[in-house]
């Protein structure tokens, strides 16, 4: 052997090795898995936003060949057990809880509503059967807007609630808030809002749920951001002990946060099963992902801002309301991180914050991919409107506002240090990329031919997972734990409780285990998903590059240290003078030494070695985040607007980001730019619409408009260099940024375009239609 | 009904109920899941498969509709495994799979679920286009939603296959 030589794989665009399978057709989602004796469930739904449920007649239903069981909402809930949402009740929500079924029973609550499952030999089979349920229904007067669930008097959804209050009112303050808007030059008030849009993963939800009779155990296929979740809420709601309830995933098409737990729909097909002890596929067609999946957002900030008149942003007072819709979710935890949030990286004297959220007949909240963005949407709006009025350009107004980087950092006023923030790097950055200067030439002669265009810059900060705290860092659930095992033919198998759904974490995490503890990429695998293997985890909250990220690192180098020590007593040396590189032990500076690790572990396999000796080459690591950090960064937008069309073109699209160190380059910019996608969507052309009876208008492709490959531009993409904050975890969440940051970008560029037309936006959603209106009427 | 086909170059027989839909045909009559299914009413591309040389969305055609004529799914352009070094290449040769391999040189996708029609659709656009420009395959690519990428990295794997096409 010449030399021994160690590649690095961390911080290089390593080729994914999902990827293989997934261009081959060959990977595995839920809807792929075909179960022996597999029936299919379809659900009955409301056709009516808000009803009395009079009567359920599923004797037709049932008499059809092929259909071999209907449950409606009565049978179901003497099949489970009550209780809150799982996902709320592991969050700690100790707010107002409504009573609900997992089928409706006394009422429906949006349009969509499950009301009874029909069980049958295929999905053709089980839509038949949904027609033939006949359904009583008694009218009731709709909820449909948060002003109306406000009203005392609007009907309750929940009885046992008595209002629509799914948060109660609250206000904090946070600095002295009456003297800084008593000492500013000028108060602004404005009214902003956000319409409600929704996740729209390829793949919609779905599941297999098996009993098996002999053993009482329920295995469930599930398309989840956490297997471990599920299993909590399966077994909370059919009443089982955890042992008894398995969970797995494979491939799964997306989520952006709609696949956390188990949504009603599922727990129901996981009751159905162990009822009839036979599999029971349900998987959710575009129909029920656009209008019962569940949607996100609409929000409205009535916002007060103490500004000075050289532009600095003194204080805000904000009171917020959202609409959750109609079943209990994360909506009503929303206002905590949005209050927390609302400073972003400026130096706000004061904040008041009061916040109220409601239940309307609309479908339910659910965490859509930076659930809290509308903090920095607002804040980033508000930026630019007052830096109109006082005749600041966008990038000047936040350079002057931003926090410096100082030692010690400085805090939020909400409370949280911004440690290592760069944004005010990031607009610099920017202000090169883009020459302001030059824009604003090119935008005269541009207007001069009746052309207009804009720019708009906006900034954020990402809690991915945030500053380090003596309890670590906040991220959902704590800790991160990996096991980690030296498997006798060489494999280093991290073992997480990660659910990569795009997120390509088989790559990144073998990247970094790879590099920690000395084997080719190609010798590290990633096992995921099976509750029977996988400690507890969930991929969301931008947590997994550092969390995981840092955990395959430190489990890498215990288990390093482990296979080291045994190795010691093989190669008789010291362990101290051993090396494991490019998956070989060897005495360093001695290549004649090496023995590949395979040959190691199985030598500690054979039990030739006494008690003394530590023959088992597995670790179980946790990580607390380490110093943790924040993601964040400043984006910018030019865009085109044609006022006779209304069509707004975006033609660049630069962002300068800092989420610390890389894993994988290519991995990083596909979130970003996977983000911004999102982002241009939700201003241009998403809306998840209801009229004003609750009907969904948006129920199909050609109703919810997503942005295709000539709506979205070429992203430029800057990283800014972090400042490391942990000796050697450096990386940080960047899943949800794009999405937070890219709509304020993109509006404060269209307002720009259009301020010929003295056009002020207080909106977010600008559809050509609502573009034309803007421009005749601003 | 029964019906005769030839997909991926094998002939197959099925007796599909006239309502089921040639991508349902696919992949449980035939288990070829790699066709998947995203809206089932024509707009997002994921079901993307390709009759007698045309790119089709499989959930609008019948499987009876698809007697007699050729079909071509994802399987069917499928790879030699990655372990034997035979990524990119087609079993029988060709530059099908060399968009495979560009499309995994330029990270091209991440939760892949639309990865299937993105390809089919590409493929079939690509052998009547190979100088196309970016604008012209964004426009092509048009009809496939994909969720995750933004599209840049998808076009960027096209162009790069068309590029390592055009210097062959």
């Amino acid at each position: 052997m010449a030399a021994i030589a160690a590649e690095r794989y961390t911080g290089a665009s390593i080729k994914r090795s999902e990827d293989p399978r997934i261009l081959t057709g060959a990977g595995r989602y839920v809807d792929d898995i075909k179960l022996p004796g597999m029936l299919h469930a379809a659900f009955v739904r409301s056709p009516m936003a808000h009803a009395r449920v009079v009567s359920v007649d599923a004797s037709a239903s049932r008499a059809l060949p092929g259909v071999a069981a209907v449950l409606t909402g009565a049978e179901l809930e003497e099949m489970t057990v009550p209780g809150p949402d799982a996902l709320m009740a592991l969050m700690g929500w100790a707010g107002p809880t409504p009573q609900f079924t997992l089928l409706a029973t006394d009422k429906v609550r949006f349009a969509g509503d499950p009301v009874a499952v029909v069980i049958a030999e295929s999905r053709y089979v089980a839509e038949d059967g949904c027609e033939l349920v006949e359904v009583e229904y008694d009218q009731l007067p709709p909820v449909t807007n948060a002003s109306f669930a406000l009203d005392p008097g609007s009907p309750p959804l929940f009885a046992n609630l008595g209002d629509n209050i799914a948060r109660p009112h609250s206000r904090r303050e946070f600095g002295d808030v009456a003297a800084t808007f008593a000492a500013a030059d000028r108060v602004f008030d404005f009214r902003i809002g956000v319409h409600r849009h929704q996740n729209v993963p390829m793949e919609g939800r779905g599941c297999i749920a098996s009993y098996d009779t002999g053993s009482g155990v329920l295995t469930v296929y599930a398309a989840t951001q956490s297997v471990h979740v599920t299993k909590v809420a399966v077994a909370m709601r059919l009443g089982m002990e955890g042992d008894k309830v398995r969970v797995v995933a494979g491939d799964i098409g997306g989520s952006f946060g709609l696949k956390i737990g188990a949504s009603r729909e599922e727990l129901a097909v996981a009751a159905a099963s162990r009822a009839l002890g036979q599999p029971v596929k349900w998987v959710e067609d575009r129909g029920e992902n656009l209008t019962a999946s569940g949607q996100a957002r609409e929000e409205s900030f009535d916002v007060r801002a103490a500004v000075s008149d050289a532009g600095d942003l003194l204080g805000l007072d904000v009171k917020m309301v959202i609409d959750t819709g109609a079943y209990p979710g994360m909506g009503a935890m929303v206002p905590g991180i949005v209050e927390e949030m609302f400073p972003g990286p400026y130096q706000l004297a004061a904040l008041g914050f009061e916040s109220t959220a409601v239940t309307t007949n609309k479908a339910s909240y659910v965490a859509y991919r930076g659930p809290w963005a509308s903090e920095t949407f607002v804040r980033e709006r508000v930026l630019d409107l007052i830096a109109k009025d006082l005749g600041l350009d966008p990038l000047e107004i936040r350079l002057r506002n931003v926090a410096p980087r100082t030692d010690p950092p400085a805090v939020m006023v909400t409370g949280r240090p911004l440690v290592g923030v760069t944004t005010k790097e990031s607009l610099e950055r920017i202000a090169q990329l883009v020459d302001l200067p030059a824009f604003r030439r090119r935008q005269a002669e541009a207007r001069a031919q009746g052309r207009y265009l804009g720019i708009g810059a906006a900034t954020f900060i990402e809690a991915a997972p945030g500053p380090r705290s003596p309890e670590g860092p906040d991220g959902p659930m704590g800790n991160e734990s990996m096991r980690l095992r030296l498997e006798d033919d060489g494999i280093v198998a991290l073992f997480t409780g990660q659910m990569p759904h795009g997120q390509s974490h088989q790559t990144t995490l073998a990247q970094i285990a790879a590099d920690e503890f000395g084997v080719p990429f190609e010798q590290v695998r990633v096992v995921v998903g099976d509750t029977d293997v996988v400690p507890f985890g969930l991929t969301g909250g931008s947590r997994s590059a550092t969390m995981t990220g840092g955990v395959a690192l430190h489990g890498a180098r215990q288990l390093k240290a482990k296979v080291l020590d045994f190795a010691s007593h093989l190669m008789e040396a010291s362990a101290r003078d051993l090396e494991i590189t490019d998956g070989q032990v060897w005495v360093r500076g001695d290549p004649a030494t090496a023995i590949p690790v395979g040959e190691v572990a199985r030598r500690a396999a054979s039990g030739q070695f006494g008690a003394d000796v530590d023959a088992d080459l597995e670790v179980v690591a946790a990580f607390d985040g380490g110093e943790a950090g924040w993601s964040g960064g400043t984006h910018c937008a030019i865009v085109e607007v044609d006022v006779e069309t209304g069509i707004v073109t975006v033609e660049r699209y630069v962002v300068a980001e800092d989420c610390g160190a890389l894993i994988n380059p290519a991995v990083v910019e596909g979130q970003i730019r996977g983000g911004v996608a999102q982002g241009i969507g939700a201003v241009l052309l998403e809306r998840s619409a209801y009229d004003e009876d609750g009907n969904c208008q948006s129920a199909t492709f050609m109703d919810y408009l997503v942005p295709t490959a000539c709506d979205v531009p070429r992203i430029e993409i800057e990283h800014i260099e972090t400042v490391a904050l942990d000796a050697d975890v450096n990386f940080r969440g960047v899943g949800e940024g794009g999405m937070i940051v890219a709509p304020p970008t993109v509006v404060n560029a269209i307002e720009d375009a259009l301020s010929p037309f003295g056009v002020r936006i207080y909106e977010q959603h600008l559809p050509p239609a609502r573009i034309l209106e803007l421009v005749s009427s601003p | 009904m029964d019906i005769t086909l030839r997909v991926n170059g094998t002939a197959r027989e099925g007796s599909p109920e006239a309502r089921k839909t040639l991508a349902d045909f696919l992949r449980e009559d035939l288990s070829l899941t790699g066709t998947h299914l995203g809206c089932e009413h024509g707009v997002c591309g994921a079901c993307t498969v390709i009759v007698d040389g045309r790119a089709v969305r499989s959930c609008l055609m019948l499987a009876v509709q698809a007697a007699g004529r050729e079909v071509t799914t994802i399987e069917g352009l499928a790879m030699k495994g990655a372990s034997e070094g035979g990524m990119g290449r087609r079993a029988g040769g060709g530059e099908l799979g060399a968009l495979q391999q560009a499309m995994w040189d330029s990270h091209s996708f991440q939760c892949g679920f639309c990865t299937p029609g993105m390809v089919m659709q590409a493929v079939a656009f690509l052998s009547d286009h190979p100088d196309a420009d970016e604008q012209q395959i964004r426009e092509a690519l048009s009809g496939n939603i994909c969720r995750c990428t933004g599209y840049q990295s998808i076009i960027d794997g096209v162009l790069l296959a068309a590029e390592r096409n055009r210097e062959r």
